[in-house]
């Protein structure tokens, strides 16, 4: 049997800041493989690493040092143009303040990845009304995200990151700005989708949501603290 | 990301903060108002001018005394050796000439019965109507005389007539100009101001009792139109060869009218370029507006850029939206521009109809050319910016 | 709130944009700098126009052979007439009483020679009262002597430049020159006065009149100059010049007096015309920058939304928020009129070292009225903003709708 190669491997990643005259290890040698259709969560103190570790699988930091391997293929000598690329085609992400852009309607704002990519308007309405209706977005598609709840614009910020059907979803506290309802609602989205084969990782403060992954990484001082598998994934 | 999709996003963000793009614009706007119009007024101030300077029509020659008319006195001016009517007589015969006219200039009084006018006198050949066709509206013209014998007849200038003799008929009357009894036996028809100078308040007289009337002794101009078998500067030649021989020195100096036209064109080009140039300095403020408003847009909106960034927008992608904005906002200040333009230039050619304008569509084209290139330029440093955010640091920044 | 505190409030804020507060301050400079540059271009040009046609007193006369009664037209600059201006009527003239010096002036251009060099020169038949009316001063030797109206002499005074044509390095005083068929020992080198707008007299050879009317065969003159003793009954001796000549002429008005007052003052009109224009087509940038100050203060009021509300929650006036916003407006206008001021006085400094003899200054008037024309455009337009701003209910700019979404 041949081992499967993981989609995410991560080898000895650093990222350090200089703050004052303080450097500052956000992630300290990190070692870290995903494979394909896992779900993690991220759990830690604050200014332990969680974001950074999220925006460097994200492609949007660059490692001081070590190597970030995304299918396989190393990430570190990409000019900015292939990581934009690569996070277009294969990474998602979702936001605790949801980031949709207000002047656009729910639909507009699901399209922008597809716009960005350079798809033809033919091929993208297929493309959004299967998300639409698989978020239950429907009758709020032409509503600008003033108008509609913290829910429905979360649902619509998920939207964006899958339209592109990613291989991994990154949320970054997705239910920090929602009540419990419809955290729950946003976070078993979150799950379906997984169940659906799309790697999840989620940062999260909330102990109840982190418990719900299947891996569940504990991170202090930027480093990973223990990383235990909670159950098979069913 | 399609052309269509990128106007529709750069469109979408203009249109958000109407207000805040219309003020940018219209700051672009007037600029584009004010050098169009300054453009329009110069080069329709040279079309005027050029206008009135080939007046006396394009294909012509002058030559006056003196070596060199630095001053632009020289044929004024009490000269040694004068251009004679002999000399003008001798340019007659050379191929290509069409017409020769021996010119003399003064002031005298002109006096019919106890009317009196102290106005100019133009002694003039008898080509003279020909050569800068001066259409005569009653009787006819000097006739062709001999050289120092002419008849003493006169013409008169439209306002010269109406001045002596109102509507009555001039034609066969006895006027005295200069003491001197000349009958007039023509009119010139109505020719208005040339630079300020009355072409109607003249009366013209043969070039030799002019001489006579101003005690002179020589030419102050002899004027040469030419048929198309000869080009200015080949008839330059030659009627520079002919006094040559004749006077054995160059004493004189020659203009051909296309030198003169283009050495005005060329002062009114500057001229032009000078006052648009002093009208691109509010262009350039416009221009600064632009880069100042799309600085705090950038700053506004960094968190859209994170946004665009992490769903895969490269640092080209924003650049070119960014950019798409200011341009788009620069081009709608040209719109407003040539708007403004239109209403003033319909006010002032209701109000001021004299004021020569030339608005040609080429012009226009430029100036909603230049708009767009104004918004590159200035909007060139804050879409670099917006590029150029840490899409981290652009997320966070709320 | 007290003026220093609110001023100490202001430029926090504007440090705190300095990139956007660099930026309008340099819009309101560049068009204050406009204004003041080119209006002092504009000054130091017509000063040095009038400074040119100025070289005659005020108490300077011009008289004109012929006369034109067209309305509006152009003096019969041609000198020619149908009556001669002569010799006698200038000695008439100079009879009269209030008159103390008359310069007859015939003027041509001549072939003047010395051993093998020749040169057309710029010939004038004048008498000593010329070198007064004209200031014209002597490098070496001296004037033109004082003679009669009538007498002739072989002598001439040349300018600099003509000196240097026809004898190089030589010495020119006491020597002999040919024009036509006359020769005249030079008595006199001009002074260079640099280039003129009107007759280059360093190219200009000034021999007597009378024999000027020789070489030139004439008898007519060109000009006549008219000095008066004193400016007191102006008029009423330009009123008995033209009454003797009439007299003199058979009871013909045919000459015309040019006063350089008159000549100057149209000049002087067109002059501050054109300086006017320019400086107004310069302001029009003014009224762009006022756009931008207008632009830019509703962007701050909208994001200071609930700065305001807090503000206005501490109790502050409607009045005091509005001048918050006016008071930063006219900060930036007047900073930014100053600094367009330096810049200009910097580069007219240059302009004055380069071309020394162009008096560029910008008067004082202009800069007093740009910085003015500035902070009244900067509180006109930040006006409608400020207004904006005042009028805010405090709950409303505290829960400000828009800074919360996105």
């Amino acid at each position: 049997m041949i081992e499967p190669k993981a989609m995410i491997e991560l080898q000895q990643l650093c990222r350090s800041f200089q703050i004052g005259d303080q450097c500052v290890h956000a992630l300290d040698h990190i070692d870290l493989k995903i494979e394909g259709g896992e779900y993690l969560s991220v759990m830690g103190p604050s200014g332990s690493g969680k974001s950074t570790l999220l925006n460097m699988l994200g492609l949007l930091d660059m490692p001081s040092d070590g190597e970030y391997l995304l299918n396989q293929t190393a990430t570190s000598q990409l000019s900015e143009e292939g990581r934009a690329t690569l996070r277009r085609e294969h990474i998602g992400f979702v936001f605790q303040s949801y980031h949709l852009i207000p002047r656009l309607t729910a639909r507009e704002n699901i399209e922008l990845p597809l716009i960005l990519a350079g798809i033809a308007p033919k091929q993208r309405k297929p493309l959004i009304d299967k998300v639409i209706t698989r978020l239950a977005l429907t009758d709020r598609a032409a509503h600008a995200p003033n108008q509609l709840s913290g829910g429905q614009r979360q649902r619509v910020a998920i939207g964006r990151a899958i339209v592109m059907k990613p291989q991994l979803l990154l949320a970054d506290e997705p239910t920090g700005n929602l009540d419990s309802a419809s955290g729950r609602e946003v976070i078993e989205l979150l799950e379906e989708l997984n169940d659906e084969g799309i790697t999840l990782l989620v940062v999260t403060h909330d102990q109840s949501i982190g418990d719900r992954a299947t891996r569940e990484l504990k991170m202090i001082d930027g480093r990973i603290a223990s990383d235990r598998v909670t159950r098979t994934a069913s | 990301m399609i052309a269509q999709d990128a106007v529709r996003l750069i469109w979408n963000s203009v249109y958000h903060s109407l207000g805040k793009s219309l003020l940018t614009a219209l700051g672009i706007g007037i600029g584009i108002a004010a050098v169009s119009l300054l453009t329009s007024l110069g080069s329709g101030l040279q079309l005027h001018m050029l206008d009135q300077f080939s007046m006396f029509g394009t294909r012509i020659i002058a030559v006056n005394p003196g070596k060199d008319i630095t001053h632009g006195i020289g044929g004024l001016l009490s000269s040694v050796r004068p251009l004679s009517l002999d000399d003008a007589q001798a340019l007659d015969s050379l191929p290509g000439v069409a017409f020769v006219v021996p010119v003399v200039q003064g002031v005298g009084a002109i006096e019919y019965g106890n009317r009196q006018r102290n106005s100019d006198i133009l002694g003039v050949g008898a080509q003279m109507s020909k050569a800068w066709q001066f259409k005569v509206s009653m009787g006819r013209f000097l006739p062709e005389d001999s050289n120092s014998h002419s008849r003493p007849y006169a013409v008169l200038g439209y306002t010269m007539k109406q001045e002596l003799f109102a509507n009555t008929n001039p034609l066969g009357k006895t006027i005295r100009v200069g003491g001197l009894r000349f009958k007039v036996i023509g009119v010139i028809e109505k020719k208005g101001q040339m630079l300020g100078f009355d072409m109607d308040d003249i009366v013209y007289i043969p070039t030799d009792k002019a001489l006579q009337l101003f005690n002179r002794e020589g030419l102050m101009e002899i004027d040469i139109t030419f048929n198309t078998a000869t080009t200015s500067a080949q008839l330059a030649e030659r009627v520079k060869r002919v006094l040559i021989e004749r006077h054995g020195d160059e004493d004189f100096s020659i203009t051909t009218q296309d030198e003169m036209l283009l050495t005005m064109g060329n002062v009114l080009n500057v001229l032009t370029i000078g006052v648009a140039a002093l009208g691109s300095i509010s262009l350039f403020v416009g221009a600064v507006g632009i880069a100042t408003i799309m600085t705090t847009t950038v700053r506004e909106r960094s968190a859209e850029i994170g946004l665009l960034r992490a769903v895969g927008a490269s640092q080209r992608q924003v650049l070119g939206l960014f950019l798409g904005e200011a341009v788009l906002i620069s081009l709608l200040g040209g719109v407003i521009g040539l708007t403004l333009l239109a209403a003033i230039a319909a006010a002032l050619s209701l109000f001021i109809p004299a004021l020569p304008l030339a608005l040609h569509p080429f012009f226009l084209i430029l100036a909603l050319l230049a708009s767009a290139v104004i918004g590159l330029l200035a909007g060139v440093i804050p879409a670099y910016h917006a590029s150029r955010l840490n899409p981290i640091d652009a997320l966070r920044a709320e | 709130m007290r003026t220093a505190d609110l001023i100490a409030f202001n430029l926090k804020l504007i440090e705190r944009q300095r990139l956007r507060s660099a930026m309008l301050l340099a819009a309101i400079a560049i068009s204050v700098m406009a204004i003041n540059l080119l209006t002092g271009i504009g000054e130091g040009g017509k000063q040095f126009v009038l400074g040119e046609f100025n070289l005659l007193g005020k108490n300077v006369l011009i008289m004109l052979p012929g006369k034109k009664e067209t309305t509006g037209g152009i003096p019969p600059l041609t000198g020619e007439a149908t009556r001669d201006l002569t010799l006698r009527d200038a000695e008439a003239i100079a009879r009269l009483g209030n008159v103390s010096a008359v310069a007859p002036l015939i003027a041509g251009k001549m072939e003047i020679s010395h051993g093998t060099l020749s040169r057309e020169a710029f010939t004038i038949g004048s008498n000593r009262a010329f070198f007064d009316i004209r200031q014209l001063e002597q490098a070496h030797g001296k004037a033109l002597p004082k003679l009669p109206f009538e007498q002739s002499q072989a002598v001439c005074v040349i300018g600099s430049k003509l000196r240097k044509e026809l004898f190089g390095t030589k010495p020119a005083l006491g020597q002999w020159l040919r024009a036509g068929d006359s020769r005249f020992r030079v008595i006199g080198i001009l002074k260079d006065k640099g280039e003129g707008l009107g007759f280059d007299m360093n190219e200009a050879i000034i021999v007597p009149v009378a024999n000027a009317q020789a070489l030139f065969n004439q008898a007519g003159l060109f000009r006549v100059f008219i000095e008066l003793r004193s400016l007191d009954g102006f008029q009423k001796t330009q009123q008995r010049i033209l009454a003797l000549l009439k007299e003199r002429h058979e009871g013909e008005e045919d000459v015309t007096i040019i006063t350089q007052d008159s000549l100057l003052s149209a000049f002087e009109n067109i002059l501050n015309t054109l300086t006017l224009a320019v400086a107004g087509i310069a302001g029009i940038s003014m009224l762009v920058a006022g756009i931008l100050i207008m632009n830019v203060s509703l962007i701050a009021v909208s994001q200071r939304t609930r700065e305001i509300g807090l503000l206005k929650a501490l109790g502050c006036p409607a009045r005091t928020v509005a001048l918050i916003f006016l008071s930063e407006a006219s900060i930036m206008a007047l900073s930014g009129a100053l600094l367009g001021i330096l810049i200009s006085e910097l580069l007219l400094y240059v302009a004055r070292g380069l071309y020394p003899t162009i008096p560029f200054t910008t008067p004082f008037w202009a800069q007093a009225g740009s910085a003015l024309i500035a902070t009244i455009t900067a509180l006109l337009f930040a006006a409608i903003p400020a207004q904006k701003a005042a009028n805010m209910t405090p709950v409303d700019a505290l829960l400000d709708k828009k800074a919360g979404q996105a």
